[in-house]
């Protein structure tokens, strides 16, 4: 079969089962897990036998043209490169399995077939992304997971803090995109193409300071993505809907996305906007690892420490391609170290990430939809094959040398950070460090102990469905470390991008990660306590605590500013527009022609004399015109 | 004395004068419609009295002529139409009054 058909039919497989449910199964909850699950199968099983079989390794492009707007010509198309069959990779395994878990999870909603459709749609749209080879292409699918995203944010529509939440996630996402299309029309302007093959040619032409502009216009997009701060805002509260989207959407691939394209448009960026991307993602991954303290929700902890960890990959991204302009071979390969890391980190991620989220989703179904962790406790005795695949997510997110999969790929961006930018370095450092604390706090806290409450003393384990996701991305959250054991066509980037630490680097690499996670975990257990029912930070240190949950007041200052800036304004222009716009130009408009109107109707007697007499008038008027007798009057 | 074209004149505006008044002052539709005819009279009037002194010995064929007679038969089928339509117009309000007929208004 053609490579072009087969991504056809990975693209729109989720696309049919989301068209069948919203259709025919919005009621029928078991025909719509059925649809949604056999997509996801789908999606899987056609991407595997792509890596194995049909594809050779080279880039394949294909696109075809949509529509032409004058010399604007939009086109949809796929882009099958060493980048996009990692990232076809992660979406199609991951997803998989959190459809599977879903089928467990979701098994006593009374709205199963709107949430499964919405997944298939989510699906739709990210794959999109994935595969698309123009900037347009990506921007409509970027869009269409902004949707999804919203839709399933607010899957319990009942309650308000979910309705905030979708709303919060759709608005915050708005601003970043508006640079983004700008980004995409400034890009369409200097190179006049949108495709991203056209566009790596053009790329070196173009004076630095357009592109720099454009770059850092297109990581606003990404700042709304991935989250990243300013626009961090609404991914905490996105954890108001359903466990398995925090995992699927909110983890392991939606906000990844941003790191994405910044690896699929890596030559759009100039020194100083890498610069600017660096800091930002280093100065995410610092604050969001120092909220994560000041949370008591498993999932908003497991919110912060996927803020933190996009910071890490952002960085990555940022550093990573810094450090190839300075040491690697020619302007267009060296860059590749950038997304060799950045995406090396969001592989791992996506597999222990969405661990997590499933093992937190796996602990609230059997806790009664408790999400407190200070509620739980000893949960050890009752869920033993959660508690142990959490703890391969722990372990793998702090980084333990050799069995958890961040150490490498952690150890790549830090590397990266030391080579180019020591600041940077000493701070992500310390933000490893505070990855293992805030992740063995919740571990000690939720995990150890003794129970806390009647929820987690009635707690068993999960279903089959839910157990069986958590055991496999846990084997792949200790494996997917180790970039020998990719397939070949998956592992390129993973095994020659990934920039490693040599000599004495390697040593010190080593040193730093077994330092950071081992005493990061052992503060943990040490500060906090097996399964404790207070935070002893909050009781022994208080300003400390208030710091942490304080979020250094960037709601605050948000709502803040709508209040008082932007409501204003809305204010003020809402009344010019009642006004002018609806008031003089509409309304009045309409009542110049409606006295015209008056008018003209006394005229339309229906008395045939009248008429006569009009036509008389005129005639004499025709006459007095043409005879020259107006003249006088009309010339002056 | 000799008629000359003046006094064709003369008589083919009095003849529309007296139809335009009619048209614009009477009431009942049937001498409306008439007077319109008178009106239609008066211009052949005029028409086939310049036709008549225009005409030279080298150009004796007075075409006006020729037009006055197709207008008559179209006058006679406008009278015809005209007529159903006045009958018509009885039937349906028993009236042929114009003041009372308005209904194209609306």
């Amino acid at each position: 079969m053609d490579l072009g058909t087969v991504l056809s039919m990975i693209l729109l497989a989720p696309l049919l089962a989301a068209g069948l449910i919203w259709m025919f199964a919005r009621q029928r909850a078991v025909l719509a897990m059925t649809l949604s699950l056999a997509a996801a199968a789908t999606i899987l099983g056609l991407s595997l036998w792509l890596y194995f079989q049909l594809w050779d390794g080279t880039a394949y492009e294909v696109s075809m043209e949509w529509m032409r707007l004058g010399p604007l010509q939009l086109s949809v198309g796929f882009l099958l490169n060493d980048l996009s069959a990692l990232m076809l990779f992660v979406v199609g395994f991951v997803g998989f399995w959190i459809h599977l878990f879903s089928v467990g999870y979701m098994n006593d909603d009374p709205a199963r077939g709107r949430f499964f459709g919405g997944l298939s749609i989510f699906m739709f749209s990210m794959l999109g992304i994935v595969l698309a080879d123009n900037l347009f292409m990506m921007f409509i699918f970027w869009e269409l997971v902004g949707f999804s995203s919203y839709m399933l944010i607010g899957h319990y529509i009942t309650t308000d803090e979910a309705a905030q939440a979708s709303k919060k996630a759709f608005i915050v996402n708005r601003v970043g995109d508006f640079g983004f299309l700008i980004g995409i029309i400034m890009v369409y302007w200097t190179f006049g193409t949108v495709s991203l093959g056209g566009l790596q040619e053009l790329a070196h032409h173009s004076p630095d300071s357009v592109t720099t502009a454009m770059g850092l216009l297109l990581f606003c997009g990404v700042l709304g993505k991935s989250a990243q701060m300013p626009l961090h805002v609404w991914l905490p509260d996105a954890m108001a809907g359903p466990t398995p989207i925090s995992a699927l959407i909110h983890a392991a691939t939606m906000v990844a996305a941003g790191v994405y394209f910044l690896g699929r448009t890596f030559f759009l960026f100039t020194g100083e906007a890498l610069h600017i991307i660096s800091w930002v993602g280093v100065v995410t991954a610092l604050c969001a690892a120092i909220w994560a303290f000041g949370q008591r929700d498993i999932k908003k902890i497991l919110a912060y420490s996927t803020l933190s960890q996009l910071g890490y990959m952002v960085a990555g991204f940022g550093m990573g391609s810094l450090y190839g302009l300075h040491h690697g071979d020619g302007h267009g390969a060296a860059l590749y170290y950038g997304i060799g890391a950045s995406m090396f980190h969001l592989t791992t991620h996506a597999f222990f990430k969405a661990l997590l989220f499933l093992g937190s989703g796996s602990v609230i179904h059997a806790c009664h939809h408790e999400q407190d962790i200070f509620e739980m406790g000893g949960l050890y005795k009752k869920m033993p094959l959660t508690t142990l695949t959490f703890a391969a997510g722990v372990i793998a997110i702090a980084g333990v040398p050799f069995i958890g999969a961040a150490f490498f790929s952690k150890d790549a961006i830090l590397y990266v950070a030391k080579m180019t930018n020591f600041p940077a370095f000493l701070i992500l450092t310390g933000t490893a460090l505070l990855t293992a604390l805030y992740m063995g706090r919740l571990f000690v806290i939720a995990f150890l102990g003794k129970p806390n409450s009647k929820s987690a003393e009635h707690a068993h384990e999960s279903p089959w469905t839910i157990v069986l996701p958590l055991v496999v991305l846990a084997v792949c959250s200790v494996a997917g470390g180790y970039a020998g054991l990719y397939p070949e066509r998956l592992g390129v980037l993973v095994q020659n991008w990934v920039p490693l630490a040599h000599g004495s680097d390697h040593t010190l690499m080593l040193v730093i990660s077994a330092v950071a996670s081992v005493v990061g975990l052992g503060l943990a257990g040490l500060v906090y306590g097996f399964g404790s029912k207070t935070d002893r930070v909050e009781d022994k240190a208080p300003p400390v605590y208030a710091f942490a949950k304080s979020k250094f007041y960037f709601d605050e200052i948000y709502n803040a500013y709508v209040a008082k800036v932007q409501d204003r304004l809305a204010d003020f222009v809402s009344f010019l527009d009642t006004l002018f716009i609806s008031g003089l130009l509409v309304k009045g408009t309409a009542a110049v022609a409606g006295l015209f109107g008056i008018g003209a109707r006394r005229v339309h007697t229906g008395s045939v004399a009248a008429y006569v007499w009009w036509f008389f008038f005129g005639l004499l008027l025709f006459g007095a015109f043409a005879g020259g007798f107006l003249d006088g009057i009309l010339q002056k | 004395m000799s008629i000359g074209l003046e006094d064709y004149l003369f008589v083919s505006i009095l003849l529309f004068a007296i139809g335009f008044l009619g048209v614009l002052l009477r009431k009942n539709t049937l001498i409306v419609f008439m007077c319109l005819e008178l009106m239609l009279s008066a211009s052949i009037l005029a028409l086939i009295a310049f036709s008549r002194y225009n005409s030279t010995a080298a150009n004796p064929l007075m075409e006006g002529n020729v037009f006055v007679l197709f207008i008559i038969a179209i006058a006679a089928c406008e009278v015809a139409v005209g007529l159903a339509i006045i009958v018509a117009l009885w039937r349906r309000i028993q009236t042929v009054e114009l003041g009372e007929i308005k209904e194209l208004k609306h």
